[in-house]
């Protein structure tokens, strides 16, 4: 019965990451933010996969999302910066909601989760744009280096709101599917 | 959008390249990746254009279905492109309008960089577009099967996404007989307020995830029906042979890298 489980919690990862690989393609940029920062909604599938199985299976369908989309539509910089990105701020997101859902097991649990996911996303992605990612990108497009200021004025007026918006569009999302779908994630964390 | 976008679109043909082991082709690419960034002037590029010129060739692809790769990114060549002419300021003035000045060396920083681009996606493109993904799945697990001695499910993470690439185009189907079947109830997918968007989404993904979860548990029967027992001791179906040709296109690579090294400045 365990390895029943454990092969049926492999492939269900494996299917979930194709959707998340479907969202993430349906991207589009937000009003007043530089397009480069891309909203999608790729995370959902992430998120019910950390909360149905584990919180490593959520890991797993981030990294898959990823994955294919380097191997599939590759980067343009060569390095998959963009991917990595993506994949820390998906972890930094999903963790922290998968692990208050657990220890409460409700949508209260929930909800507390996903607005300390975004909190913490928002903060990872400033601090690792500010020391890594952006200085990787102008080092790869072969741009000239943004100073200091210049760095800490795009965080603040691009990524940071950015984060954020995307935090709350996913937790209204994922709240309103939540409730949808309760019954039916009960009966299946319950086999 | 989705179907000027290359899913995983490959070609059957009977090419060198396609005849390739998909881990030659994984590592050719990956060691292309780092050799791009050695081209730094008009001769190194040139090398590198033709190399790629010539693997193109190679593989027998139309024309046509590599430039439809190109598609999408082609704005941000353009912008790249703008960027770096009017950004750098080296070599000679050839046009001033304004404040808008274009000097010879920002013309040639534009087109390295988007010729750089170009060549990156080309050959990104150009393993899609002979290997079908189910082979590339096959040469990573074989190339990190050594990570498996750190205890990193290797076997597993490659099954999981040989799963997720054949359910790509499945679920997109899917994704699209849903939309319309919501439609056909009266959900607007294409405009209103921000909580009719929300909802919209919502009846979208609410379907999307009980049909895949569905076929998931569907699978994973099949899978034990016929004794999936995990990656330990499974035989393959599909075996990986290494022949002297991938040998000779490592070489060839490696004495491209070579000949950018010393010809860059």
């Amino acid at each position: 019965m365990q390895e029943k489980r454990n092969v049926k919690k492999l492939v269900a990862v494996g299917t979930f990451s194709a959707i998340a690989y479907l969202l993430m393609m349906l991207n589009f940029p937000l009003p007043m933010l530089p397009t480069f920062l891309l909203i999608d909604f790729s995370e959902i599938p992430a998120l019910l996969a950390a909360i149905m199985f584990s919180p490593i299976a959520g890991v797993a369908v981030e990294a898959i999302k990823n994955l294919l989309h380097y191997f599939i539509q590759g980067s343009g910089t060569g390095i998959p910066i963009g991917q990595l990105a993506n994949f820390l701020a998906g972890v930094s997101f999903i963790l922290p909601a998968a692990y208050l859902f657990q220890k409460f097991r409700n949508s209260k649990g929930l909800t507390y989760g996903l607005a300390l996911g975004t909190v913490i996303m928002t903060l990872m992605m400033s601090i690792l744009n500010y020391y890594v990612i952006l200085p990787a990108y102008t080092f790869f497009l072969n741009a000239p280096a943004l100073s200091s200021q210049q760095a800490r004025e795009l965080i603040v007026t691009g990524i940071l709101p950015f984060n954020m918006i995307k935090g709350i569009t996913i937790t209204i999302i994922f709240m309103m599917l939540f409730a949808k779908m309760k019954p039916w994630i009960q009966r299946q964390m319950a086999v | 959008m989705i179907n000027s976008m290359i899913i995983g679109k490959y070609v059957p043909s009977d090419s060198i390249i396609h005849r390739m082991d998909p881990r030659a082709k994984l590592l050719l690419v990956f060691i292309y990746v780092f050799i791009v960034f050695l081209a730094n002037n008009s001769v190194t590029y040139i090398v590198l254009t033709m190399f790629t010129l010539v693997l193109l060739f190679l593989s027998r692809i139309p024309i046509a279905f590599i430039l439809r790769g190109l598609k999408p990114i082609l704005w941000i060549v353009l912008v790249t492109f703008l960027l770096h002419m009017f950004m750098t300021k080296e070599g000679d003035l050839l046009y001033q309008w304004g404040r808008l000045a274009i000097y010879e060396g920002g013309i040639k920083q534009g087109i390295f960089i988007s010729l750089r681009f170009l060549l990156f996606i080309m050959i990104t493109t150009l393993l899609t577009l002979t290997t079908t993904p189910i082979e590339v799945t096959d040469g990573v697990e074989s190339l990190l099967a050594p990570l498996k001695k750190l205890h990193v499910p290797v076997h597993e993470l490659a099954l999981m996404m040989s799963i997720s690439l054949r359910f790509i185009p499945t679920l997109l189907e899917e994704t699209e007989k849903i939309m319309k079947a919501q439609a056909a109830r009266g959900v607007d997918f294409s405009g209103g307020s921000f909580s009719e968007r929300v909802k919209a989404i919502v009846s979208l993904l609410v379907p999307l995830f009980i049909n895949s979860f569905k076929r998931a548990e569907e699978l994973a029967t099949a899978m034990e029906a016929r004794g999936y027992r995990g990656g330990e001791g499974r035989t393959k179906f599909r075996q990986l042979t290494w022949k002297p040709l991938d040998t000779f296109c490592l070489i060839a690579v490696f004495v491209l890298a070579m000949i950018l090294f010393v010809l860059r400045s």
